[in-house]
């Protein structure tokens, strides 16, 4: 059941790592579930669940799993058996790896996880200490009966808890879901990627250091000894190009976060956003709406912004074979006489990095789709993910 | 007026939420809390440190607030100071070492409970740059060469608005809790412990017009808990008869603060 629930929680989308699942046992351990179904939903979601976004998931991975216990109250044996599954752990264990590999390495310390994972196991028979608990010792009573006092604090509501299926029943919890696959946070986060600071640089020192001047100047018996240092300014430069073309629409939504990220993390020497409609040809435009002449040139674009812009294209490479090789205009505007596809080549020899990050890429090689396929000659094409985003970042990063 | 409250000195809350904060009191984890505003977030801590009879200590996190902060802070500008006037023992650095919040938690002599208030209004990184010293409770000051490690492991309590959303290294240490905006039942409760002898019409008509006015989906900033204990506050001051409160609506901008939800409400009467 241990296993079951583990799965049911990842098929309903809550991501859940071998540390939360330690954690949870350790509250087993501890008794802190008093073997009552409804206060285990209660403790086992404020460990394994952190935002109330992911309530409704869990909700329902729950009813997936203990659905046949609905009538009883007490399933003490079973969770009593949990608490005794090395090998289930060790399966369980095995699984996560892949899991735990994915996820970003300062996440979670892997050693750390399997010495702790180790240390449990020993740990299993010995005696477990039930901590200082506040109201009485919670791991063999209750505390406190609904409406009554304790020290202060008032247990409120005449129902008390509710029991877990009448929660879930009412599936409370299902507007607080969030299901969008990127969120701004991932992106900020992502973009922080893009750091180079100007110390490294050849620039001379302008600033005053003021703990090193304040340090030298005491350990000098008081005699003022100035310290000046390189100014730290992240000297990373940003060209993004978005593709705001039909087959983009549903992914609005998505640019417009990319875009606030870009903004809000305002610690880029410069950035600069045009717009595109499916491929770039002379003109790139100043806003989603793509409107003919609130434009910009692109040779304009060229000529201005220097090869050490990093550039981050955003679309989906979806378009007909002719937008990309015909050179005899496009049916949004001019081409300047040149194709498509021999835009996007004298963008490559323009700029010292680029990405193009696409958000329906196909997986594996698509060579039926064959917009997508010519683009990813040019550019290194990454899926606009977590995973991705963070390749791209660091493909960006690159030294020469 | 306020003063009052406070000696009445109670907070209601709900199972839930009590077995939360056991849950992480003896697991020994941070109970990271989020909710509305005005749901009691922060007044929680003050519970919690009030029912066990433990000091409390707040740090109130702001856009500019650093991890560092929260540990220690060199004062390089008083030596620098102390310096220049000869003073007696600008060798000694340990002098301008000044603790930080999380610092003066673990150096406390008995068990404390430590408000990390508002994690969300610091810069994206910050709750990463304190994993380590939450997991391992000590730091390192680097100038002295000294570690601080906690002598009693602080009860630590952070609130959150989800202004900003929080890493998952972080968020998978925590025990979590929404807090639920309070129904009417959960409320009532709310409001007689900070007015035990409140007269039932006029708790009755103002939960009446304060969840009709939440509920209006064209109102911006939802009222929340403390405002309706302010409005009841000053409908009891003002004596208002209370049979007519949700014709006329007095000391409607106690509980509506925006000028154009005031319009709103107003144009549904
Ligand atoms: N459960 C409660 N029991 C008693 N009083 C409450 C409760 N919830 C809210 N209040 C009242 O509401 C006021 C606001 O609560 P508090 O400041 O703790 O909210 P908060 O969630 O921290 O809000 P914010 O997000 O704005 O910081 C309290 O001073 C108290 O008067
Ligand atoms: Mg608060």
């Amino acid at each position: 059941m241990f296993q079951n629930f583990f799965n049911a929680l990842k098929n309903r989308g809550v991501n859940v790592s071998l540390s939360e699942w330690l954690t949870l046992q350790q509250a087993l351990d501890e008794g802190l579930c008093e073997s009552s179904l409804t206060r285990f939903y209660h403790v086992a979601r404020s460990i394994l669940v952190h935002s109330e976004a992911d309530f409704d998931k869990y909700d329902l991975a729950f009813e997936d799993c203990f659905k046949s216990l609905k009538m009883e109250t007490e399933v003490s044996a079973q969770m009593l058996r949990w608490l005794d599954k090395p090998d289930e752990n060790a399966m369980l264990h095995e699984k996560d790896k892949e899991y735990l590999n994915s996820v970003e390495s300062f996440e979670i310390d892997k050693d750390d996880v399997e010495k702790q994972f180790k240390q449990r196991l020993k740990d299993q028979d010995s005696e477990h200490n039930g901590g200082a608990y506040w109201i009485g010792t919670m791991g063999k009573t209750s505390f406190g009966n609904t409406g009554g006092n304790i020290g202060g604090i008032r247990v409120g509501g005449a129902t008390g808890y509710q029991s877990a299926f009448q929660v879930i029943g009412a599936r409370r919890y299902r507007d607080f879901r969030d299901d969008r696959v990127l969120t701004g946070r991932q992106f900020m986060t992502a973009l922080r990627r893009l750091r180079q600071f100007s110390t490294k640089l050849d620039i001379p020192k302008t600033e005053l250091d003021i703990n090193s001047t304040v340090d030298r100047t005491c350990n000098n018996g008081g005699c003022l000894e100035i310290v000046m240092d390189r100014p730290r300014k992240n000297s990373v430069k940003l060209l993004l190009l978005m593709d705001s073309g039909g087959t983009m629409i549903p992914y609005c939504q998505l640019l417009n976060e990319l875009f606030q990220s870009v903004h809000k993390s305002n610690h880029y020497r410069e950035v600069k956003t045009y717009y595109f409609h499916n491929c770039i040809y002379s003109h790139v435009y100043n806003t989603p709406a793509c409107e003919n002449g609130d434009w910009t040139e692109t040779e304009w674009m060229f000529r201005n912004l220097d090869k050490d812009f990093k550039v981050i294209i955003v679309g989906d490479a979806a378009m007909a074979p002719e937008e990309l090789y015909a050179r005899d205009g496009n049916y949004r505007g001019p081409n300047g006489g040149y194709s498509g596809q021999e835009w996007l080549l004298r963008l490559r020899r323009k700029y010292r990095r680029v990405v193009w990050m696409n958000p329906k890429m196909s997986p594996t090689p698509a060579p039926w789709r064959e917009a997508e396929t010519a683009i990813k000659e040019i550019f290194p094409m990454l899926p606009l993910t977590v995973a991705g985003l963070n390749a791209g970042m660091e493909i960006l990063m690159q030294r020469q | 007026m306020r003063e009052e409250f406070r000696s009445t000195g109670e907070y209601v809350a709900s199972e839930a939420l009590m077995g939360s904060v056991n849950v992480a009191i003896a697991l020994q984890k941070p109970l990271l809390i989020k909710g509305e505003p005005g749901t009691g977030k922060t007044m929680l801590a003050e519970a919690v440190a009030k029912s066990l009879g433990k000091k409390l200590l707040i740090w109130n996190i702001k856009s500019t607030t650093k991890a560092q902060d929260g540990l220690y802070m060199y004062d390089t500008i008083q030596r620098l100071y102390d310096g220049q006037f000869g003073e007696e023992g600008v060798d000694d650095i340990a002098r301008y070492i000044k603790l930080g919040k999380l610092g003066e938690a673990f150096e406390s002599e008995e068990q404390v409970v430590l408000l990390i208030d508002e994690i969300d209004k610091a810069d994206l990184e910050f709750p990463n740059d304190l994993l380590w010293e939450l997991d391992q409770m000590e730091f390192y000051i680097h100038e002295t060469k000294r570690t601080v490690k906690a002598k009693h492991r602080p009860i630590v309590i952070i609130t959150s608005n989800a202004e900003k959303e929080l890493p998952d290294a972080f968020l998978r240490r925590c025990i979590f809790h929404y807090i639920e905006f309070p129904d009417a039942a959960l409320m009532e409760e709310i409001v007689k412990v900070h007015f035990p002898d409140i007269e039932e019409n006029l708790l009755k008509n103002a939960m009446e017009v304060f969840y009709w006015i939440r509920g209006i989906r064209d109102v911006r900033k939802k009222p929340s808990t403390s405002e309706l204990i302010d409005w009841v506050n000053a409908l009891q001051m003002g004596g208002i008869p209370t049979d007519t409160l949700k014709e006329k609506l007095p000391f409607l901008g106690v509980i509506v603060k925006k000028d154009e939800d005031l319009e709103t409400v107003k144009h549904y009467v």
